[in-house]
């Protein structure tokens, strides 16, 4: 963690300190950290624990716990693949390898300075155009391994 | 120049179709005002366009921005009332939709909304109830649990304080209802919980919505405040405050005890009931737990009356029923009406057969802890009871369908792949049984299975049904098991050749 992140982490970790007579509520803490820092690292579990009067276990079991609490800081632009049922039937698994072959191609990677994370998502209720495809949040529907070169061009 | 006022659907699923590149193609068009509505839930039509004419509205199918002229035009539209998929409909929830603007309150109330708040306020709590037992309403989200049995615990047991939870943890694949509400016709979700509100004395609301739909989430926020400054907000003058609250990603949350711990702020471990969150529920308190299409319904029931509600449907399946068409299908989309229609009549005549150049294989009702019905198998009447005598569920009411290129194998270790990285860990049979399941079938996948994986795997899923904590685990083999019945030859075909020949 830089600096510029710990200031930033102590700002929001603030504004999540519960009342005297409030509870500590660790999702919703979690979430405002990966909100203003785009993840949650681990290094600032104590500092998190501490602020909310809680156990370092006790924010590391809700850490681990929820899919959409990342721990390592994503690309500058995230894309997640749906992998649900309506996406599956309407082969949703070809534009995820269309996407992770030209994300390669291009060096993006999956890498915390890199240009986009691809992973798979298992429903964006997107099921009536799918296969749906979701960057940072906008959604992409009826999507071809085709498209993909052009849907991602406006995500620099 | 004169300038037509054209309707175009800001919902999730009509922009990622298209809708959000007209609008930006249109954005400087002097000759067009450009209304941004819910959508009809006609997703296959999407992006469409619409106009008024004397006899009211035209649309404009699958729309380009090129299309502009014509539809300044007028030419080539067609009556939105003549549009089969939406005309054979009978919309009561989904009154709304495809016509007003999601967040106009005014708008709304114009087409009778908060009338059902204003009849509940003129009512006793016993009195709401009783309404509500006679509409014989049964939870949307998944147990079809009495509705009124739940809300008469929560009333009549004695607290300071007691919520109103709707869930929106929308995570059954195929199900996109839940989304469509609250992007389209948020005032209808507040309205339902208000009625809750009053008829248990509720002073706080939550709105547990999933993390992937952040749209719904900005749509229900506005529209709170707005309802807020509206003074609608208010019970027998306490204030009733309610909250949208943010999930993470958590499939078991869309349990409602998991759902609760998650808002608590914890991890979304499911408890053992009861108690039952009508009476003990968030921080101990009496808690009402109801899916965002439940409360969505209620409005309609306090204005028209239990007796109306009632008399929709079939015996035990009163009311009706929002299905979501997905997959394979023609004509996927949303489509509202009494239950009673077989699965093959909403297939054929709503769903329009089969997608250009594909033929049916299986369609999955219920989501992923619901149940997989071969083309023999569609006489079934979509209702509670004849889906639970067929050991399915109707579930949120998604219906997914497969082609014939779909691999059964794959897809029963999808199923269980899923369950395993959704358990929460709580009871055995699940957090084992699913990963254990997802290996037995990874294994004939593979080619290595033998005939006794598969008599392991129908002995795990009973163990998994019996003893699981909740419908996670214990529905999670129904899929499973049916591929393996309906397809038997897709499963023994991939047996390792030693055991094939045994």
């Amino acid at each position: 963690m830089t600096t510029h992140h710990g200031q930033r982490l102590a700002e929001t970790l603030e504004t999540c300190r519960p009342a005297s007579r409030d509870r500590p509520n660790i999702l919703k803490t979690l979430l405002a950290v990966q909100s203003a820092m785009g993840y949650v690292p681990t290094s600032a579990i104590p500092q998190i624990a501490q602020v909310l009067g809680v156990t370092d276990a006790q924010v590391a079991g809700v850490l681990s716990y929820y899919s959409d609490l990342r721990t390592q800081s994503p690309g500058r632009h995230l894309i997640r693949v749906c992998m649900g049922e309506s996406c599956t039937a309407n082969h949703g698994v070809l534009v995820l390898r269309a996407i992770q072959d030209h994300v390669r191609v291009e060096g993006g990677g999956t890498k915390p300075e890199g240009r986009f994370t691809v992973e798979q998502m298992s429903c964006a209720g997107n099921c009536a155009v799918s296969p749906t495809v979701m960057i940072d949040e906008d959604l992409c529907g009826r999507v071809t391994p085709s498209d993909v070169p052009s849907l991602l061009k406006p995500y620099p | 120049m004169k300038t037509t006022r054209c309707y175009l659907a800001n919902d999730t699923s009509s922009r990622a179709a298209g809708a959000e590149r007209l609008a930006a193609a249109w954005s400087d068009r002097s000759e067009i005002q450009l209304i941004r509505t819910s959508s009809r839930g006609a997703f296959f039509l999407e992006p469409m366009v619409e106009r008024d004419t004397a006899d009211g509205r035209e649309a404009w199918f699958n729309v380009a921005p090129n299309d502009l002229p014509r539809i300044v035009g007028g030419m080539g539209g067609m009556p939105v009332a003549g549009i089969p998929f939406l005309q054979q409909q009978t919309r009561f929830t989904f009154a709304n939709f495809g016509i007003t603007e999601p967040l106009a309150l005014d708008e709304y109330q114009t087409r009778g909304g908060l009338k059902g708040l204003a009849a509940a306020r003129s009512l006793s709590p016993e009195a709401i109830i009783e309404e509500l037992r006679i509409s014989r309403l049964r939870g949307r989200g998944g147990a079809a649990f009495p509705v009124w049995k739940k809300w008469q615990v929560a009333q009549q047991t004695g607290s300071e304080q007691k919520y109103v939870v709707a869930n929106a943890d929308e995570g059954d694949a195929g199900t996109y209802c839940d989304r469509m509400i609250m992007e389209g016709d948020p005032f209808r979700l507040i309205e339902g919980m208000l009625i809750c509100a009053q008829a248990i004395g509720a002073t706080r609301g939550y709105i547990y919505c999933r993390y992937e739909y952040p749209a719904a989430m900005r749509a229900m926020r506005f529209a709170i405040q707005k309802a807020r400054e509206a003074d609608l907000l208010d019970c027998d003058d306490y204030p009733f405050d309610l909250e949208v609250v943010t999930g993470a990603g958590s499939y078991v949350c869309g349990e409602e005890t998991a759902l609760l711990e998650s808002l608590e702020g914890r991890r979304g471990v499911v408890l053992t009931k009861p108690p039952y969150p009508a009476e003990s529920g968030l921080y101990g308190k009496p808690t009402i737990v109801s899916n965002v299409l439940t409360f969505a319904t209620i409005p309609n029931i306090l204005v028209r009356g239990g007796a109306w509600h009632a008399s929709l449907g079939t015996e035990g399946s009163r009311g009706t029923m929002a299905l979501q068409l997905g997959g394979r299908v023609k004509q996927p989309g949303l489509v509202e009406i009494p239950f009673g229609f077989t699965l093959r009549r909403i297939l054929d005549q709503f769903g329009g057969g089969m997608a250009p150049g594909s033929r049916f294989k299986a369609v999955q009702v219920g989501g992923p802890l619901g149940s997989l019905f071969p083309e023999s198998q569609l006489d079934i009447p979509i209702c509670y009871d004849a889906f639970a005598e067929a050991g399915a569920i109707l579930g949120h009411g998604g219906i997914v369908v497969y082609d014939d290129e779909t691999n059964m194998v794959e897809l029963a270790r999808h199923f269980m792949a899923f369950t395993a990285d959704e358990s929460c860990g709580k009871c055995t049979p699940c957090r084992i049984g699913s990963v254990r399941g997802r290996e037995i079938l990874e294994r004939i996948q593979g080619g290595r299975g033998t005939a006794e994986d598969l008599i392991l795997l129908s002995d795990l899923g009973e163990t998994m049904k019996d003893a699981s904590l909740c419908a996670l685990g214990g529905r999670a083999p129904y899929p499973v098991l049916a591929a393996i019945e309906h397809f038997p030859d897709e499963f023994k075909s991939k047996l390792s050749a030693f055991s094939r020949q045994q």
